[in-house]
């Protein structure tokens, strides 16, 4: 029954008091300058401890430590598969001698397909068929297909899915199966798409030899292997591989909103008083280079399961100890209801159109946290 | 095959591998790798690595059938998950567990249920849970190594360190055993292509605590076995000497481990 509370919701509720619940969301809604519990800066990330190559079984794998002890381990494993063609595909290739490629061929067999990548999440305590987990990897996978690469050079073209295609009847299975070692003690979205990130841009596939519509076969030195997502090679600074090196895999940052302020990678307790939740998923444009918007989605907030307050004038106990002029109700900024200042109300529903732009844009603008995270990932050494 | 151990070992008396008869595989292991339960370790064996934390002991869950029946000491509940990247190739099995995990996790449990102090702990669990992030062979000798680290790294007390290994023989040894001309050699330590070739046995063992006056002055604490499963066919000729291997192997992974623990607290 917990359980399925938990998986229904963000988190698990932590249990405060509604005074307590009151006082974080005075102190993280402060105007221009929220206070966090942990003293980080709105913007600013748990630390964390990061390693790629960690099994020498798979194709590529990571592992992510925060601070707090939860960890996650991912691995990527790809398989060559035989791509299943539709009927009319086979004929049009059988007779048509090849001059009627191009926009005409059958659109799975060139542009790849999202079932072509398989995500499965484990986390202790759950089953992997239970709503956590399958909406987290769903949510995941879909921003990772979803992210198409504009470029027509690279060879990235199609974003991830294009580069799983070998050639018209064969292509890469790609499986990602994510471990969290521990019961999560926040919402796991942001350690588990970090790691995926992580893992995905330390991933190799075996260099191929065969050509053109022959079956495919490999170079068997894994030495030469090549990059699922090419690296920016130190050698030639060519403005070719400069660009096709932006092509990257996306990573879904979790934001929450409390009053006017957006706050970037909440812990438990800061998700427990948030007006909105919200995972906006961030890649690379392959084209440009800034950064572009994939998805949003919005996260149930486990504020509204929280226990309400009793203001002093409804207080029966308290009867006749109030001034009357304590209970002055003030409106919500962020939602309009009445509130009277220090007494915990559970959000309900209604975030502003502008906070909601705001938390893109401090997501995506230059420099902002999302160039930020993706840069520091960059630099975890990949050997 | 025909790098299969049974027909290149007689000529070489090299493993595939490259290891001799009586050899382990590099063992690493560390404690303490997550700041987050009670107790964790790391532990690999050659190629087969496995993660184990615990937890507890904590009070069991509220509303669970158990909670009366702990009354006596603690329960230890096991949970063992095989990734789904350990292979070779990819396996998602449906429903979260199959047969050789969930195997896994009832000797487990058994074995450590007996073996910890768990009259100490009425009324709670110890939950273990065991994550194999590359099986290569041996998966149940160093699940039970790995639990054993974590549960020493939590500080639950035990009568020794139950440390495990397995123990094979070069060939099929479907028939009685020739003392005058004995060809098959016992192996130790076996991998994945040998474990599926050859018969193999899985021993675990601990040290006594010594009980009694008489014991007290014994240097060499006396060996106990505490775990021993085998699934394949071998005539029972060769029982003794698979055995005596294996338990000649766990004494070398006590030592390994002691030093683990013992190199941890110094660091």
């Amino acid at each position: 029954m917990s359980n399925q509370r938990q998986a229904s919701s963000a988190s698990q509720v932590p249990h405060l008091s509604p005074a307590e619940l009151s006082y974080l969301y005075t102190s993280l809604s402060l105007p221009k300058t929220p206070i966090r519990p942990d003293g980080r800066s709105p913007t600013q990330f748990r630390p964390l401890t990061a390693e790629t190559n960690i099994l020498p079984g798979t194709n590529g794998s990571a592992r992510i430590g925060f601070a707090d002890g939860t960890q996650a381990i991912v691995g990527v494993k790809a398989e060559v598969e035989k791509t299943v063609l539709s009927n009319e595909t086979l004929a049009r290739n059988d007779g048509g001698a090849g001059h009627e490629h191009g926009d005409q061929e059958g659109s799975a067999a060139v542009g790849g397909h999202g079932s072509w990548v398989q995500m499965s999440i484990e986390i202790p305590g759950f089953r992997d068929d239970d709503a956590l987990p399958v909406f987290l990897s769903e949510m995941m996978r879909e921003s990772l297909v979803g992210a198409v690469g504009t470029d027509e050079t690279s060879d990235m073209t199609g974003g991830l899915k294009g580069r799983l295609v070998i050639n018209k009847r064969w292509h890469w299975r790609l499986y990602i199966d994510v471990l969290l070692l521990s019961q999560p003690l926040a919402y796991p979205l942001p350690l588990l798409s970090l790691t995926t990130h992580l893992a995905l841009l330390s991933t190799k596939l075996p260099k191929l030899k065969s050509q053109g519509e022959e079956d495919p076969f490999f170079d068997d030195d894994w030495a030469v292997a090549e990059y699922l997502y090419p690296r920016p090679s130190l050698s030639s600074g060519g403005k070719k591989s400069a660009r096709s090196s932006f092509v990257r895999p996306p990573v879904t940052l979790l934001v929450i909103s409390v009053g006017d302020n957006i706050i970037f990678d909440p812990n438990r307790e800061e998700i427990a008083v948030a007006d909105a939740v919200l995972a906006i998923s961030i890649t690379r444009d392959s084209e440009a280079g800034n950064l572009k918007l994939l998805s949003i989605r919005t996260v149930d907030p486990p504020s509204r399961l929280t226990p309400p307050g009793v203001p002093n004038s409804e207080n029966v106990s308290m009867l006749g100890a109030v001034a009357p002029t304590e209970d002055v109700a003030v409106l919500n900024p962020a939602t309009g209801e009445e509130e009277v200042p220090g007494v915990w109300r559970p959000r309900r529903g209604g975030v502003k159109r502008s906070v909601i732009a705001e938390m893109v844009k401090t997501a995506l603008k230059k420099g902002g946290v999302g160039e930020e995270v993706l840069e520091g990932l960059e630099g975890v050494e990949v050997s | 095959m025909p790098l299969d151990t049974s027909t290149t070992y007689p000529l070489t008396k090299l493993r595939l591998d490259g290891r001799r008869w009586n050899e382990l595989r590099l063992i690493q292991a560390q404690i303490s790798t997550n700041p987050a339960s009670s107790g964790s370790s790391y532990l690999s064996m050659g190629n087969t690595s496995i993660m184990c934390s615990v937890h507890g002991p904590a009070e069991g869950r509220r509303g669970d059938a158990s909670g009366t029946a702990g009354g006596a000491g603690a329960i230890v509940e096991v949970d063992v998950n095989v990734a789904g990247f350990a292979g070779v190739d990819r396996k998602r099995r449906a429903g979260g567990s199959d047969k050789q995990s969930s195997r896994i996790a009832t000797t487990l449990r058994s074995a450590f249920q007996s073996h910890l102090h768990t009259y100490l702990y009425p009324h709670s669990t110890i939950s273990i849970h065991v994550s194999v992030l590359s099986a290569d062979g041996s998966l149940l000798a160093a699940a039970i190594n790995a639990c054993t680290l974590a549960l020493v790294d939590a500080g639950i007390p035990m009568p020794g360190l139950l440390t495990s290994c397995t123990a094979g023989m070069s060939g099929s040894a479907s028939t009685p055993r020739d003392p005058r001309n004995d060809e098959l050699d016992p192996l130790l330590d076996l991998s994945l292509p040998e474990e599926q070739e050859l018969p193999v046995l899985t021993v675990g063992t601990t040290t006594c605590v010594p009980v009694g006056e008489n014991n007290m002055d014994e240097e060499e604490g006396e060996m106990k076995v505490a775990v021993l499963t085998m699934d394949s066919k071998l005539h029972c000729t060769y029982l003794d000497t698979m055995l005596a291997v294996g338990i000649d192997g766990c004494n070398q992974i006590r030592e390994l481990l002691e030093g683990v623990i013992k190199g941890s607290s110094r660091a």
